[in-house]
């Protein structure tokens, strides 16, 4: 975790450094423009791993059954996923995904993977009203 | 109100007339059907008839026969043995829970309690009757039975029906639920020491690597256990191997002239292998059995729907194995979707094994391990 | 076992058995009429996928969909006059999934008529494919029904040919549904100059059923649910009074009229395909007459998969959905309505949620 949080809290003091005497809590439609690219860089990433970029053990890909992340309805959960009998986060059924179609082995929650694939379905689905819940 | 003392639990829940009744600790409330509301006389009225043995071809095979609560409700045999010792094609599924059954029989061809209990007694591998009419004439016959049958359902002795005597049979059934094992006190009772650490463990692995779950379901405030769905796991599978159509093809032709669905099934081995096709003729259904619950489950042995497992860890190396004893057994064309290699460990069959154990109710505790 | 006791039998229990949503296999008898004798029935699979992992190995999954298929196309009594493979054998186009998936599809009892699918061509343009089942677009006549295969996945040559440095990088690309690298399929010029002779030689009213890998309608460019020159062939079509299109390659319960024509899909053997209008950033046009399939439980790896048989007893088709782990569907041509009509779930009060997808 440190090694990948350090530059970006460098970059973000750089920030506050040319905005000069602005207060910590504002920033500046060129923060805002970066930090949406930041987000980008993940979603850019998630987007390899959904098509094939996951080590698969049996070559199954993720868009296989849900191209441009279809299907997934991130704005739902957390839920309770029937066939999982309990309430889950929406890496709960990713890694359900990863196991069953493509046989191969789960990814802890808070993987860099997992992150970056939830950036892409997330983004596959923007301005998509929250409905969490909903099956 | 006189009830068997094993079934006072439940039957104190009994909301008399109501739709529901309440239930133990981790299941839904009872459903009970409008035209047959539950009341104390009428249970007591199933009850008896549940276990009279008059009601048979050699007067020796009552519903307890099969279904003995001394047995959790089963024979404890690969399948059932009826009058003259006949045996079918089934192994005998527990009466427990059968309340939240939405069909009945491992092939679902009765929809409700009401409607299965009137079969046994006229299957030539079960009661032996030709028809019901020597039940209906013993029972006529026998002063106890006409008052109960006169108080629970005002009818006069010459008016008494198959239906009436369903009716009651079905109403004792539904006071037989048993949950608060020690997965519901762990589950919905708030006990985390009801479980051992190689149960919660098996817990997990139900819900995620070994798959049950999708079948044997469990909600968030209650669990039955089962889908009350439809699948082709693999078992019996060998038996018709290769003649799945011509068993199909010449099936179909004796139902169309005429033949009786629950008597051909009991009694033609190959047959009672379609499963849940003879009773819908629907191809993608061959050899598809009722998912059974998984409640009290290690009293309840042997397992599916031919009694053909003996123990829950032949069960558990059974979907291990795709469905199927050997990996190296050939699979049904006809299999689920869903049933597949599940890479257990030895540790994790054993862990899965300790959390089925962990599903028996308090009064079949004793019975567990015999 | 006579016509009549069929369908005495069938009038008896047959709505019922509808209602509940199974399939007698008597029906099929009591479609064909006694007066009929052109009437038959055949069995449409489509879009197995077989897909090769290394050596002997292949995704379990997809094989399991195609045997399953074919064992219970097989329980057909009577016997569909033939079967229609609707293309997409193969992942990747590669032989060893020709190879394995015509091996699966040996168990199948009776004639089998291919098409070709984008996964099936790709990788090398078709070749092996063609060494094995012959011609991609052909035509034949059975009981008076003219039937049409197209190979309507070719797509501009610039992009075949110039654009890719591999071909298996080719195919790669084309077997990604959601490519924005991908092209539009087509028929092309040379195939609608030869089915326009083909139908030069036959008359008016002769029944016709086409078959094609993509819809030969415009339903979703993103996911090539779509054919480039849907209207040219349309146009060739229209002189005839019954024209039935069947397609693969969505993967899910599609079905429209057009003018004189009626468009009905095929599941895949695979897996599901979403509905083009569960993409919320780009705009398609689902046929409204379409009740949408039940959305697919991952759990049960064969729902919202199947195949279909197919009655041909007035001229028009009545597509039979069979789905495994879920309940079966007929949409058959509705002479009074001019289109096809779901049996059951047509009207909007007789839906389900289920067949709600967002």
């Amino acid at each position: 975790m440190k090694t990948t949080t350090r530059p970006y809290l460098l970059l973000a003091a750089c920030g506050i450094m040319l905005a000069g005497s602005a207060a910590a809590d504002e920033f500046t439609k060129a923060d805002l423009d970066r930090w949406q690219a930041e987000y980008q860089a993940s979603v850019d990433k998630g987007e390899k791993l959904f098509h094939g970029g996951l080590k698969s053990k049996n070559t199954v890909s993720c868009d296989q059954c849900h191209p441009n992340a279809t299907n997934i309805h991130p704005e739902t959960y957390p839920k309770f996923q029937q066939q999982l009998g309990k309430v889950v986060v929406l890496g709960e059924m990713i890694n359900w995904c990863i196991m069953n179609p493509l046989e191969s082995e789960p990814l802890a929650l808070d993987d860099p993977d997992m992150v970056d694939l939830q950036s892409y379905i997330h983004w596959e689905r923007r301005g998509v009203a929250l409905e969490p819940g909903k099956h | 109100m006189k009830l068997p003392g094993q079934w006072l639990t439940a039957a104190a829940f009994l909301a008399v007339g109501a739709s529901v009744s309440a239930a133990p600790l981790g299941l839904p409330p009872v459903p009970v059907p409008a035209d047959n509301p539950q009341t104390p006389a009428k249970i007591k009225l199933g009850d008896r008839l549940f276990h009279d043995k008059r009601f048979s071809a050699d007067g020796k095979v009552s519903c307890s026969t099969c279904h003995d609560k001394t047995k959790a409700f089963t024979d404890h045999l690969p399948v059932s043995k009826g009058f003259n010792g006949l045996t079918g094609t089934r192994n005998a599924p527990t009466v427990i829970n059968s309340a939240y059954m939405k069909t009945l029989f491992w092939d679902g061809r009765e929809p409700d309690l009401e409607g299965q209990s009137k079969q046994p007694p006229v299957n030539p591998v079960e009661g032996g009757l030709h028809d019901h009419k020597p039940i209906l004439k013993t029972i006529r016959g026998d002063r106890e039975y006409t008052a109960a049958f006169s108080e629970v359902f005002d009818v006069a002795p010459e008016a008494i029906s198959m239906d009436h005597v369903a009716k009651a049979i079905a109403s004792f059934e539904r006071t037989v639920v048993s949950g608060d094992s020690p997965f519901d006190r762990y589950q919905y009772g708030g006990d985390k020491t009801a479980l051992s650490e190689a149960q919660v463990r098996g817990l997990e692995l139900y819900r995620n690597k070994a798959r049950c779950v999708s079948c044997h379901t469990i909600e968030a405030t209650q669990a039955i256990f089962t889908d009350n769905r439809f699948h082709n796991i693999g078992i019996g599978f060998k038996k018709i191997r290769g003649q799945e159509e011509q068993t199909a093809e010449e099936f179909v032709r004796s139902k169309r002239a005429g033949a009786d669905v629950d008597k051909t099934v009991l009694t033609n081995a190959n047959v009672s292998e379609l499963g849940r096709f003879a009773v819908t003729e629907n191809p993608t259904q061959v050899g598809a059995f009722k998912t059974s619950t998984l409640r009290n489950i290690a009293v309840t042995q042997p397992y599916m729907h031919d009694g053909s497992l003996k123990t829950l860890a032949d069960v558990v190396d059974f979907y291990n194995n795709g469905g199927r004893l050997k990996e190296t057994d050939p699979l049904s064309a006809f299999q689920s979707g869903g049933i597949r290699p599940l890479h257990l460990t030895d540790q994790e069959k054993q862990d899965l094994v300790a959390f089925l154990e962990s599903l028996t109710s308090p009064q079949f505790k004793p019975q567990a391990g015999k | 076992m006579s016509k009549s006791l069929n369908r005495r039998e069938f009038l008896k229990r047959g709505s019922a058995l509808l209602a509940a949503g199974s399939l007698p296999l008597s029906l099929v008898e009591v479609a064909f009429g006694k007066n009929s004798p052109e009437n038959f029935t055949f069995a449409y699979v489509s879009d197995s996928h077989i897909t090769h992992v290394k050596g002997k190995e292949f995704v379990r999954n997809w094989d399991r969909g195609l045997i399953r298929a074919i064992a219970e196309t097989n329980l057909l009594d009577p016997r569909p006059d033939f079967v229609f493979y609707g293309g997409d054998i193969a992942q990747l186009g590669k032989r060893e999934e020709i190879d394995h998936g015509l091996e699966i599809l040996s168990a199948l009892r009776g004639d089998v008529h291919y098409v070709m699918g984008e996964h099936d061509y790709y990788l090398d343009l078709g070749d092996y494919w063609r060494k094995q089942l012959g011609p991609d677009h052909y035509s034949f006549d059975h009981k008076g029904v003219h039937f049409v295969v197209l190979n309507s996945i070719l797509t501009f040559d610039e992009w075949t040919h110039d654009k890719w440095p591999s071909a298996e990088e080719r195919m790669h690309q084309m077997a990604r549904l959601d490519n924005p690298q991908g092209s539009p399929f087509m028929v092309g010029q040379a195939q609608r100059d030869w089915l326009k002779k083909d139908l030069d030689k036959i008359s008016k009213d002769t029944p016709l059923v086409v078959l094609s890998h993509s819809p030969l309608q415009k339903i979703y460019k993103g996911w090539n649910f779509w054919t480039d020159d849907a209207e040219q062939v349309q146009a060739l079509l229209k002189p005839f009074n019954k024209v039935s299109v069947l397609y693969g390659h969505v993967h899910q319960i599609q079905y429209n009229q057009i003018g004189n024509i009626s468009f009905n899909s095929a599941m895949a053997t695979a897996w599901p395909w979403p509905y083009p209008a569960s993409y919320k950033q780009a705009a398609s046009y689902m046929p409204k007459l379409t009740v949408d399939m039940n959305r697919a439980n991952p759990f049960f790896e064969r729902d919202a998969t199947g195949w279909q048989f197919i009655n041909t007893h007035t001229g028009n088709v009545d597509v039979h959905y069979l789905l495994p782990d879920n309940t079966n569907r007929v949409v058959a041509y509705d002479r009074k309505a001019g289109h096809p009509v779901d049996s059951e779930y047509q009207a909007a009060e007789d839906r389900i949620p289920p067949q709600t997808h967002y």
